[in-house]
């Protein structure tokens, strides 16, 4: 791991794993799309609706998956003081913020049929918002400070925060089962799953390519980190060139 | 089949979620991929300058 946290060794196998990551994760969002709108039938209860499945799960993964791998990044900045993780979180913020805000939406959209609201004050809605209020939290700490001015690494309170906020993410999982809610219990555990297989194959489709999608949007922000950390490296030993 | 949730207004919710994901999705894709590109090639340029 230690001989990855330098830029360069990193960049070698990040330029080319970005285009694979996208190729690969649009055209496997795409098929489990399409079969999820065309080639699944509609559920017994919910009718259509029930299609927004394939987009909606993919999204609250994302969501909690990138708040874990952030304040994983936040734990490594703080132990070892790999310059790439504060660079990693960092990148991770957008996207895991997009993620978790179109769980949100998705999630609303699909309770106004079935539930007939848009919102209830539940607690798994209620956790998944003060997950989106932890990515907005993140990035106002986090832009613009003296860490990302000196090569994106994280403050120490910045790294605290990822790891506090996390608390957050058993508490969202288990949601469903601590408290009523709208929300369905788990569908998907370890044990397996209870909805039927002719309505959960695009789901692994779609799964999957979001999650390469993510990881595409996560090593291009990087990369656009990194770049700007040489552009301004060069441009500090220009000036301190031409001063001597 | 009592409460199922039918008609063809569902298909509205479903337009909805699908397009605001691709939307959204698309939106960052595009903005991570341009601010990546220029920010490399700029990187790239400054190398080159300085050789």
């Amino acid at each position: 791991m230690h001989a990855y946290a330098n830029p360069t060794r990193f960049l070698a196998i990040a330029r080319p794993l970005t285009r694979w990551l996208l190729g690969v994760g649009l055209l496997l969002v795409l098929a489990g799309a399409w079969a999820g709108l065309t080639q699944v039938p509609g559920d017994y209860k919910q009718g259509e609706t029930a299609r927004i499945l394939y987009v909606h799960v993919p999204a609250a993964w994302l969501g909690m998956g990138g708040w874990t791998s952030l304040a994983l990044a936040g734990l490594i900045q703080m132990v070892w003081r790999h310059p790439l993780s504060g660079i990693a979180a960092r990148a991770i913020a957008v996207p895991g913020m997009l993620f978790t805000a179109l769980c949100l939406a998705t999630g609303s959209i699909w309770g106004k049929p079935t539930w007939g609201t848009w919102w209830e004050w539940d607690g798994r809605m209620t956790s998944m918002l003060v997950l989106l209020f932890l990515y907005a939290g993140f990035i106002a700490l986090t832009n613009g400070d003296e860490g990302q001015r000196q090569g994106g690494s994280l403050s120490r309170g910045a790294a605290i925060y990822a790891l506090v906020g996390a608390i957050n993410i058993p508490i969202i999982n288990r949601s469903v089962v601590w408290w009523n809610s709208l929300h369905q219990g788990p569908s998907i555990t370890l044990r397996g799953s209870s909805i039927d297989n002719a309505l959960l194959w695009p789901l692994g489709l779609t799964l999957l390519g979001f999650s390469l999608l993510f990881g595409a949007i996560v090593l291009m922000r990087m990369r656009r980190i990194i770049a700007d950390n040489r552009v301004a490296a060069r441009l500090r030993r220009l000036a301190d060139d031409e001063g001597n | 089949m009592t409460g199922v949730i039918s008609g063809s207004g569902q298909w509205a919710y479903v337009a909805a979620a699908y397009g605001l994901t691709v939307l959204l999705t698309g939106a960052v894709l595009w903005s991570s991929w341009r601010a990546m590109v220029k920010a490399e090639r700029r990187s790239d340029a400054l190398r080159r300058d300085q050789s």
